[in-house]
């Protein structure tokens, strides 16, 4: 493997396989073009895009690393973590997949069972069958079937005046398990977005590090410290933390296609080279994964 | 509601945020912003937060994505609660956030000054607010703070404001000044305080007056006052206008500052410091035109309704009088009441110009009232262009008409240079004899039978001590020294009429000479004192 340390790094993007808009296929094209060196696929609670990847890649393509992001909550709260590196026919991969899969069939079940209540929606077997045909049944599929039943004017109007109107009670894997499973699948978890908490709070200064802390003691081994929507002193923040427990460092945009205003590539970290050398040490542990 | 709404304008991309903006509503203010921005690729942003109760780190990132394609971006009106977000996650640092303003009320509030574009306010012990006659006076308080800014510099003693604030439907901005009283309340109120309040006041009008501007950092007053010159082409006689005009191109560019709108409300005694606050009229230029709208602010305003002057400055026409007099002779530094009326007449010609304009433009000719002010105006313009040749003025020179009635004005303007200078009441009197025997001169025959000036400029010249007196005219070219001198052993009776004089002349001074030069006749004579 022969890393170009000029080269951007993007070590966190989004397929259609999860909430992305572009195929694994386009993802690689797509890389190419922005001039990226070395990405991993980072679907949520999903490894498909990254199987699709490894199939579809050629050996001329940029430089690639197997990757997951794993939606966790326990009493401190929700985190997302990343696993790099695993192997994609470990175990206990798969079995943290699975997990996640049945929660959100479980989830699934509980939102189509509350708008029949407060709605009075009615479902045939044959429409629940048919949802249910989908690999990864959500929102959008049982819009759409509203849609066509003509319990809303729309897949949109359905999302938004009927499904999140109900309240459900989120199901998540614990962070120690998605932590345990990577390591035992020969990954490395880092923490996603730290800053940002699950993605939609905000730690700063000592609350970030107690929460850090926490997740230390779970087993977590880096933090994202570059990443697209860090400002300058939330990057800051998070090396001086990185230093200070001697974590490893990762670079990601969280692209995720047209769905949002995230630009590829984008990390804050112009060129690998450039990169605190927790990032390096990352390179470093991971070296024998990449392809 | 919507959280977010916007247009895109020609120069900039408009979004207006309010309410709360979580990770409810982010994807979907998410879509509207790109959306927008779409439209015009790259296009500066300004984001309005005035009705943003509360963002979160969702709705941050929506912001920090905006700032990834725009270059520019600025956010305003931002709350201070918001405003911490920003700043502690180093938004910041990254694009312009300006904090909402704060609204305050000057209800009830002792106005201590007005100015051409505001009124200022005591709204506490320690600060002022200047409040803004224009609504959107954000450039206006900007344009201020920068020349207030640059005054301070350049060493004239201002205050700057520190915040801008929402007073009414107008924006205010504050300055600190602490126990401020302005000179127009020292002079309604303590008399006896008069001679010091001129003093101070000329020594700082000098002082802003000796200030060189470096080039481009103010604006340039002469060709505005050429333009209020030319708004009353359709109202004077032709022939007036033209000189008129003639007089306003004659003043040359001067880089020296002036504060533009120098009345006593303008100048405020803080503690033992003396301030100008209202620094938006801030320009260069020649002084007469800073002398032009202190004329107005003590005189000319009130010529027509005497009770006009209290209203605005809070004391009588007859103190405002005395407080213009005063202050102008010692700017000119002179007690000669023709060197004072000199400079007066043509500070009022400038002066009367600016008012016509400005209440022909603000009432038009229809009320009675104001057309019956500016008549009296426009009456005592044309009397002074009949007998003004010339705008310009130097404290060590007279510009007169060259008339005989000027003539005693000529000798008391001589004869102050002369007795500061200590002269000898003999070579007094001999020098006072050869400017008269000058003067006459020109007076007859330079310009007859036309009308025309003399001016006479006086300079004491030290080691050894020489009084230079320089006449010049524009009259037709005349060397009256070519003429022989006459036969003084002929009786009376047989000798040349005329001649004696400047012979005189000849006699008691030291050195004449005269030469003709750019249409001017210039003579220059010497006296050893």
């Amino acid at each position: 493997m022969s890393l170009n340390v000029l080269e951007k790094a993007d070590l966190h993007m989004h397929t259609s396989a999860s909430d992305g808009t572009d195929s694994p296929s386009e993802i690689i094209e797509l890389v190419k073009e922005e001039g990226i060196g070395l990405f991993s696929v980072t679907d949520h609670d999903t490894i498909q895009g990254c199987r699709m990847v490894i199939s579809a890649r050629s050996s001329s393509d940029p430089h690639f690393l197997t990757g997951v992001e794993f939606s966790c909550r326990d009493e401190g709260g929700k985190y997302h973590i990343l696993g790099y590196g695993y192997d994609v026919d470990a175990g206990p991969i798969h079995e943290l997949v699975e997990a996640t899969h049945v929660l959100r069939l479980e989830q699934f079940g509980e939102r189509i069972k509350a708008i029949t209540k407060e709605y009075g929606f009615y479902f045939s077997e044959e429409n629940l069958r048919e949802l249910y045909s989908h690999e990864e049944p959500g929102k959008p599929h049982l819009g759409n079937m509203m849609a066509r039943l003509g319990y809303a004017k729309s897949k949109d109007d359905a999302i938004l005046n009927y499904l999140n109107k109900v309240k459900i009670h989120s199901k998540y894997i614990r962070p120690e398990d998605a932590i345990q499973g990577i390591l035992r699948s020969g990954g490395i978890p880092v923490l996603a977005h730290p800053v940002y908490g699950s993605g939609e709070e905000l730690y700063m200064g000592e609350d970030m590090e107690m929460r850090l802390r926490h997740l230390l003691e779970l087993g977590i081994q880096g933090v994202e410290a570059y990443y697209s929507a860090f400002t300058m002193p939330m990057q800051e923040l998070m090396l001086d933390l990185a230093d200070k427990y001697r974590l490893y460092v990762t670079a990601g945009s969280d692209y995720h296609g047209t769905n949002k205003l995230i630009l590829l590539g984008d990390t804050n970290l112009e060129r690998i080279s450039d990169a605190h050398p927790g990032f390096r040490r990352f390179l470093n542990a991971v070296s024998d994964r990449i392809y | 509601m919507k959280e977010v709404t916007g247009e895109v304008l020609q120069d900039q991309i408009r979004v207006t945020m309010s309410g709360h903006i979580d990770s409810n509503n982010a994807p979907e203010v998410e879509q509207n912003v790109r959306e927008l921005l779409e439209q015009a690729p790259g296009r500066p942003v300004l984001i309005d937060a005035e009705k943003l109760v509360y963002i979160s780190s969702a709705g941050l990132r929506v912001i920090l994505r905006i700032r990834k394609t725009n270059e520019e971006v600025r956010i305003i009106n931002v709350s201070p609660e918001v405003y911490d977000i920003f700043d502690m996650t180093g938004f910041t640092q990254m694009m312009t956030i300006e904090k909402a303003y704060r609204v305050v009320s000057v209800e009830g509030a002792e106005e201590i000054g007005r100015g051409a574009n505001g009124t200022i306010y005591r709204i506490d012990q320690d600060n002022v607010v200047k409040v803004y006659n224009n609504a959107d006076a954000l450039e206006e308080i900007q344009h201020e703070r920068e020349v207030a800014r640059q005054a301070l510099i350049l060493g004239i003693p201002t205050a700057i404001s520190y915040d801008v604030v929402r007073v009414g439907d107008s924006y205010g901005s504050v300055f600190e000044l602490l126990n401020a009283k302005s000179f127009s309340k020292i002079l309604a109120g303590e008399p006896e305080k008069m001679d010091w309040c001129v003093k101070e006041y000329v020594d700082l009008l000098k002082k802003i007056h000796g200030t060189l501007v470096p080039p481009g950092q103010l604006p340039d007053l002469r060709e505005t006052v050429i333009s209020w010159g030319e708004f009353l082409k359709p109202y004077i006689p032709e022939a007036a206008w033209n000189k008129l005009m003639a007089m306003l191109r004659e003043i040359p560019h001067d880089d020296h500052m002036i504060h533009g709108d120098y009345h006593t409300k303008n100048v405020e005694l803080v503690g033992d410091e003396v301030l100008l606050i209202d620094m938006d009229t801030l320009a260069v230029g020649h002084p007469i035109y800073e002398l032009a709208s202190m004329y107005n602010a003590f005189i000319g305003y009130s010529e027509y309704d005497h009770s006009n002057i209290l209203g605005f400055q809070g004391f009588d026409f007859d103190t405002a009088m005395e407080f213009w007099r005063k202050s102008l002779a010692a700017y000119l530094n002179t007690d000669c009441e023709a060197k004072i009326r000199e400079v007066e007449n043509k500070a009022r010609i400038i002066g009367y110009t600016r008012m016509i304009r400005r209440s022909i433009r603000r009432h038009g000719l229809e009320k009675e009232e104001s057309r019956a002010e500016i008549e009296l105006w426009k009456k005592n313009l044309l009397d002074l262009l009949d007998k003004t040749y010339s705008l310009v003025f130097s404290n060590n020179e007279l510009d007169v008409e060259a008339s005989t009635d000027n003539l005693d004005d000529v000798i008391d303007f001589v004869r102050g240079f002369l007795e500061k200078a200590d002269c000898p009441l003999k070579i007094q009197m001999q020098v006072e004899v050869a400017v008269e025997e000058i003067f006459i001169n020109i007076a007859s025959y330079a310009y007859a039978p036309d009308k025309g000036n003399a001016n006479i400029r006086v300079e004491i010249l030290e080691d050894p001590k020489v009084a230079a007196i320089q006449f010049v005219d524009r009259g037709v070219p005349y060397d009256p020294l070519a003429k022989e001198d006459p036969d003084v052993t002929m009786s009376a009776e047989k000798r040349q009429i005329g001649g004696l004089g400047i012979f005189m002349a000849k006699k008691s001074m030291d050195d004449i000479s005269y030469r003709y030069e750019d249409g001017k006749n210039i003579l220059l004579m010497k006296k050893n004192l």
